[in-house]
């Protein structure tokens, strides 16, 4: 049967560590608990976690809801972003079924990418081969005022959301929206294919700013 | 229009009849297009569309909180509908946005309060899918064979009114019906996306899984192309159609293992467009459903060997060949709404408790054959079987078969819908002719037919009357002529020993 991937690629760095990195957690097992409240996500979506820091890693490999256990992400260190995509592309070439005579492909892919801070590598150099990878939807959360947005939009295109400040409401909020967004990308409400951009997605919260061009 | 705002409560008033709403303005529930809000009483909801309605848009709903309410609800027999659609019940506008007002969902429609889900809504996908249905559904919601063809039975009910009051509903699907198999009860849910063929085109193509084979062989076509097919009534009968399979089955009838491409929007443009083929089609066996290694948690009810769809008898089996494989592909040879409902109708007649107290399904459909057991859980039917097959005379002479057989077990009831060929359990149907007329028992090794209320009842093959509150045996053979009307029906038994 089809999976539909969700990865989320959560910055740990040193600038999260205290009430952001907490929220995280939290936000983690709400969108867990509120996923397995939604027949269509409880029965295709699998959650993977990518975290990074100065060094970057697939915390938990795609895992259907029944068995996934929520971590509890410590913050320290750098800002690998650049690591991130590289390894989230390689987890998704390694993990996503393709479609083939033998076997039902998965859906495609949904990004979810958080980061509060100043990559301390160089996305670019591993912007084209994520690029080139068929992602369902890939959304970037700059998490308060010192992300650096220029890049995220690089990464996400027009789907990048702010959050105003890096607090636990407007992480909760972030982690309710990423909820939803799966939730209707799961049951893929208007069938014309897989869901693109922010705008066929819900709404974010009010506490979240879709930043527009 | 009056607005008071005191806190996060907000009360306007309704356009439609000048009544007063009132909902929790904060923290909504957010669907593909509305967001929904409730009253502070949780007596109805308030979904309000995200997007900014154009003049049709709002003239439809408008006409669906009046004149189509009106013609379904408000006349007589009215109140048989009512539990069947989530209706729209008036206009409210508050904040630029227009929105609906909406009864508040039965309670048998939320998973009870001590359960694995307690509160969530039974959206029909619990029930459709083989790995929710397997593992997420707790035990005591799981319902039997008789409340899912009793689901579907309703479903077929409430798209045959719709149909006949010249409305399609362009997005029947799982997500778009709650289902409450412990007690038989569906209903329909987001009746907004109606179409009125020629006044109100389809706003949505539908649901993955739902959309019919034409619609999807020419999405990619501009909606104004004369070429592109919309939903329409006969998009609704294949939608309909998937749905009943889905809830009896917990496997799609078009999602087999037959490759298009390695890449997944082209694979469901074939295998729901136009390449199209039932996965238990008779002769083409190319689309099997092919049992994969991760698919253990969907394991018995995928496996189309185990569980063939004839296993729900020959009256159903017969729409679904109509449905899948001659009216996949063209649309004037759908079962209707109707053709659903009869079958169903004629399908209850035919099922069997299982006589294993862990059968998950605990009930199933009689296979005609002598030997009968359990699909689900290979129980063997042991015992003696008596089944009726009724019969109708145009002339009071010569009594002629209806197809139409009547499965007895114990403490089973007859009604006047077996006694008399006027009569059929739907809509028209009075509360005096609701009531049984008799039962069976199994009593001292015999069969017996109890009569409560027939007066003209008689054993053809005795040549002796049976009054009301005496029984008669049932023996191989037996003939009984149920009224003396002109439209009573005859019943022949037959006893299956097994």
């Amino acid at each position: 049967m089809r999976r539909l991937p969700v990865y989320l690629l959560l910055d740990i760095s040193g600038s999260m560590s205290g009430e952001p990195i907490q929220a995280v957690n939290n936000g983690i097992q709400i969108l867990h608990s509120a996923l397995r409240r939604e027949p269509q996500a409880h029965e295709i979506a699998y959650l993977s976690v990518i975290t990074f820091e100065s060094s970057v890693k697939q915390l938990i490999p795609l895992t259907e809801l029944n068995d996934f256990q929520p971590p509890s992400l410590k913050a320290g260190g750098g800002t690998s972003l650049g690591g991130a995509l590289d390894l989230v592309t390689k987890c998704a070439e390694r993990e996503v079924i393709k479609n083939s005579p033998d076997s039902k492909g998965d859906y495609k892919p949904l990004v979810y990418i958080m980061t509060d801070g100043e990559p301390t590598d160089n996305p670019d150099k591993y912007l084209p081969a994520f690029k080139a990878y068929k992602w369902g939807v890939v959304v970037a959360c700059a998490a308060g005022s010192g992300a650096n947005t220029a890049m995220l939009q690089k990464i996400a295109g027009e789907n990048v959301l702010a959050l105003d400040v890096c607090d636990s409401s407007s992480i909760a909020a972030y982690f309710k929206y990423v909820s939803s967004s799966i939730v209707v990308s799961s049951k893929r409400v208007d069938a014309g294919g897989e869901p693109g951009s922010v705008s066929e997605l819900p709404p974010p919260p009010p506490e979240i700013s879709l930043i527009k061009f | 229009m009056s607005k008071a705002k005191s806190a996060n409560i907000v009360t306007v008033t309704s356009p439609t009849d000048g009544s007063t709403v009132r909902f929790v303005y904060e923290d909504p529930k957010q669907g593909g297009v509305k967001d929904v809000y409730f009253d502070p009483n949780k007596q109805y909801a308030v979904a309000f569309f995200r997007k900014k309605l154009d003049f049709n848009g709002k003239e439809r709903i408008n006409r669906l909180v009046g004149p189509y309410r009106q013609s379904i609800f408000e006349r007589e027999g009215g109140d048989y509908w009512k539990p069947l659609f989530r209706w729209p019940e008036k206009v409210v506008e508050y904040d630029g946005r227009t929105g609906i007002v909406l009864p508040f969902y039965e309670k048998h429609f939320f998973f009870g309060p001590k359960t694995s889900l307690a509160g969530a809504e039974k959206e029909g996908y619990w029930f459709a899918s083989a790995k929710n249905f397997n593992k997420s559904v707790p035990p005591e919601e799981k319902g039997a064979l008789l409340g899912f063809l009793q689901v579907c039975l309703n479903l077929s009910r409430a798209t045959k009114r719709l149909h006949a009051a010249g409305l399609a509903h362009s997005d029947l699907s799982y997500k778009n019906c709650l289902i409450d198999p412990t007690s038989g009860s569906a209903c329909i849910i987001d009746i907004d996306g109606l179409v009125v063929p020629s006044l109100f085109p389809p706003d949505v193509v539908g649901t993955r899984d739902f959309i019919a084979p034409e619609v999807v062989a020419t999405m990619h076509l501009r909606s104004d192309d004369k070429n592109r097919v919309l939903p329409t009534r006969s998009t609704d009968l294949h939608a309909l159609a998937v749905l009943i399979y889905i809830y009896l089955f917990h496997r799609h009838p078009l999602r087999g293992s037959k490759f298009y491409s390695v890449d997944t929007d082209v694979q469901e443009t074939h295998e729901m467009g136009q390449d199209a083929l039932f996965v238990e089609h008779p002769t083409d066996a190319s689309n099997r459903v092919r049992i994969e290694a991760n698919d253990q948690p969907f394991l018995p009810w995928i496996d189309t060997a185990k569980n063939p769809y004839k296993i729900m008898g020959p009256y159903l089996k017969e729409l679904f060949d109509q449905a899948f494989v001659k009216g996949l592909h063209q649309p004037n040879l759908r079962p209707t709404a109707d053709d659903w409902e009869n079958a169903l109708v004629k399908t209850l007649d035919m099922i069997q408790p299982c006589s294993n107290p862990k059968c998950v399904k605990k009930w199933f459909v009689f296979d005609n054959t002598s030997k009968p057991s359990c699909p689900y859980c290979g129980t063997p039917f042991s015992g003696i079987l008596p089944v009726l097959d009724f019969y109708s005379s145009r002339d009071g002479k010569s009594f002629r078969a209806d197809n139409h057989r009547l499965m007895v077990f114990p403490n089973q009831y007859l009604y006047q819908w077996h006694v008399d060929r006027n009569v059929f359990p739907n809509e028209r149907i009075t509360d005096e002719q609701k009531k049984a007329v008799g039962y069976f028992i199994f009593h001292q090794d015999k069969w017996l037919f109890v009569n409560q209320t027939l007066q003209t009842l008689k054993d053809l093959t005795r040549d002796k009357m049976i009054p009301p509150k005496s029984y008669v045996e049932l023996t191989e053979g037996l003939q009984l002529h149920l009224s003396n009307a002109p439209s009573g029906r005859l019943a022949r038994v037959i006893l299956v020993k097994a």
